[in-house]
């Protein structure tokens, strides 16, 4: 594998939703290719296209038109359940508001996406304290996400993103519900995964944390500026 | 390989939906508790049912199997069965019965294979000792009753052939009877009043055990002629024929028909042998075992319902953790699976409770009335609450299964 290898490669993608017979371009002929180990950003005003751009990027969503390819495999094209099979393995999404499952211990909650690809259950365990581990919470397996501050809680999500090794980390606005000291903290984690390696792709809206990113592609009306 | 990873999958579902189930304790155990009383009150029915079966088919073959009944009226068991109305037509030839002692001693004398006969007259009365005094069935009948029926005494003896040829006023008691009315003193002797006449007790019955029209415990015994007189009555309202084997009987039977037709038109009588009978109770009683059923049956479709709003509502309730768990990676099949099988756990669990309990409950009925646990019934119960769970499981977990995992996410 060689350093400039693009994990992924989107070629003039629209994105046209109909509401009410009138027809709205949320993403209008974006293309772009984000290569391995590579920590880019996406930013923009609300409206212009970034959660739908970040949709289709974590394969929750297929193009009206254009290409997108993941890890040389063609996506746009695919069903529902081949497009959970490929979330499951290449994407490992953060998210906002954590959505970590309540009443659910943190290391059952990283173990997650690993139940649904049949890993074996020894493994399963093994996998999710190194993941926890390595977001720094190796004391904290058991606890419920109640019994976790808002940035413990973060990193539980950043650890269930990593257990499966994925192509792509894919954050959504992740310091968004955080105050600023727990924002930092959670900033730097994404900077030792880049610098351990991982593609990180970070949606925000903050120029702040948008500039700690290599590289910056700024958003407008569904186009790149 | 694929089957063990299939299996890892079921495994790790399973752990999921139950999970889910423990979370909602309360509600969780008012859903299957649906289920629970469908399934109990199906098994309690069918119980009840085929235990009323056994105890009167039971009673029947007690009448046992070498006799032949000439009852008044025109009856068709198979019409009976059926379920027209011959039940009141049957009442009302009792009442306007044309059998006569004659008929009895006719067909005694005129066919050999007729090993013994009796003829019945029965009425309720009130009977008086002393300060007791009680409704009794009164049963006339004639001297051969202990041959034909099998009876043995605890004290005393039946009527002679001349005590009911002369209309003699004496009384045999059942078991239960002399108890009641005499507790532990010695009927033997004593007078009891029977309506104005009063009557000398000459005989007490062995005790026989069971209730109903084929026990005696309950019933006093007098001569026909003396009830016909007492009761106002010249006709009978039974005869019953004895032949020495089974295999005599339908021979008899149309024999028996050929030598009544002189005197009896066609209608005014019908003749029943215990296999008759009996099958004919069954069917009845198969039928009815049949509705119970049914009818609990309906509880456990209204148990179905309440599984199916309870998922459509964690369906709704838990739409953003869809939501997450498709991000994830979940695949719309892998959803479905997580909620059918917490529809199915909930049928099945509340099925397995109300087995025990059914099974429980008949065991506590059987002590108050005859009930018995049919194992077809507890197969069927069960079967029928896991199909439950299934059918009503699936529109709410296809439901779930068909959410966008964008539009779920963005539900709060």
């Amino acid at each position: 594998m060689t350093k400039n290898e693009t994990v992924l490669k989107l070629e003039n993608v629209f994105k046209i939703y109909k509401m009410d017979g009138i027809s709205v371009k949320a993403l209008n002929g974006i293309s772009l290719s984000v290569k391995k180990k590579e920590f880019i950003s996406i930013v923009g005003p609300s409206g212009s296209g970034k959660s739908t751009l970040m949709h289709i990027i974590g394969c929750l969503d297929v193009p009206t038109s254009g290409k997108v390819i993941l890890e040389n495999q063609e996506i746009s094209q695919l069903n529902e359940r081949q497009l959970a099979k490929i979330r499951n393995k290449k994407i490992g999404f953060v998210f906002q508001q954590f959505n970590l499952l309540t009443r659910t211990s943190a290391l059952e909650n990283v173990a997650l996406p690993l139940i649904y690809n049949n890993t074996d259950e020894l493994k399963i365990r093994e996998k999710a304290k190194e993941a926890l581990k390595m977001v720094g919470l190796a004391d904290r397996l058991n606890h419920h996400p109640n019994q976790l501050s808002g940035g413990q809680q973060q990193r539980v999500a950043i650890a269930r993103a990593l257990v499966t090794n994925p192509a792509i980390i894919l954050a959504d606005e992740p310091t968004g519900n955080l105050d600023s000291k727990s924002g930092v903290e959670i900033l730097k984690i994404f900077d030792k995964l880049h610098k351990q390696g991982k593609t990180v792709v970070v949606v925000t809206h903050d120029q702040n944390i948008a500039a700690r990113a290599q590289r910056i592609i700024h958003l407008k009306d569904g186009q790149i500026i | 390989m694929l089957v063990n990873s299939r299996r890892l999958e079921i495994k790790q579902l399973t752990k999921v939906a139950l999970k889910a189930l423990q979370t909602n304790k309360s509600r969780s155990f008012l859903t299957a508790l649906g289920v629970i009383i469908g399934v109990a009150s199906v098994i309690l029915l069918v119980s009840v049912g085929s235990g009323l079966k056994t105890y009167i088919t039971g009673q029947m073959q007690d009448m046992g199997s070498n006799l032949i009944m000439i009852v008044p009226g025109d009856i068709d068991l198979d019409k009976m069965s059926a379920g027209s109305g011959q039940m009141q037509t049957a009442d009302l030839a009792v009442m306007t019965s044309k059998l006569k002692l004659e008929h009895m001693e006719e067909i005694k004398k005129e066919i050999p294979e007729i090993q013994g006969a009796i003829a019945i007259v029965m009425v309720s009365s009130p009977v008086n000792y002393k300060r007791e005094s009680k409704i009794i069935q009164v049963i006339g009948t004639t001297e051969d009753y202990i041959e034909i029926r099998k009876t043995e005494f605890y004290q005393g003896a039946f009527f002679s052939k001349a005590a009911v040829n002369s209309g003699r006023k004496v009384a045999v008691l059942g078991f239960k009877i002399a108890e009641d009315l005499f507790g532990e003193k010695n009927p033997l002797g004593k007078k009891i009043e029977l309506g104005e006449a009063r009557y000398t007790v000459i005989g007490v019955i062995e005790k026989k055990g069971g209730q109903g029209s084929m026990s005696p415990d309950d019933k006093i015994f007098i001569p026909l002629t003396t009830a016909q007189h007492q009761f106002d009555q010249d006709n009978v309202n039974l005869i019953m024929a004895e032949v020495h084997s089974s295999d005599e009987i339908s021979s008899t039977i149309s024999q028996i028909e050929q030598v009544l037709k002189k005197r009896l038109g066609e209608k005014e009588f019908s003749l029943l042998d215990q296999k008759e009978i009996l099958s004919t109770v069954s069917n009845i009683l198969n039928t009815l075992t049949a509705a119970l059923g049914g009818i609990a049956a309906i509880s456990l479709l209204v148990g179905g319902i309440g599984i199916m709003n309870i998922m459509l509502v964690s369906v709704t309730e838990r739409t953003h953790e869809i939501g997450l768990r498709k991000a994830l990676g979940a695949t719309p099949e892998i959803i479905l699976m997580q909620f059918l099988l917490e529809a199915v756990f909930l049928s099945v669990g509340g099925g397995i409770v109300g087995i025990m309990l059914g099974c429980g409950g008949t065991v506590l009925l059987n002590k108050f009335m005859p009930s018995v646990i049919t194992p077809w019934s507890v197969l069927l119960a069960f079967f029928v609450s896991a199909a439950v769970g299934i059918i009503f499981g699936i529109m709410p977990a296809r439901g779930a299964a068909k959410l966008s995992p964008i539009e779920a996410l963005r539900y709060e």
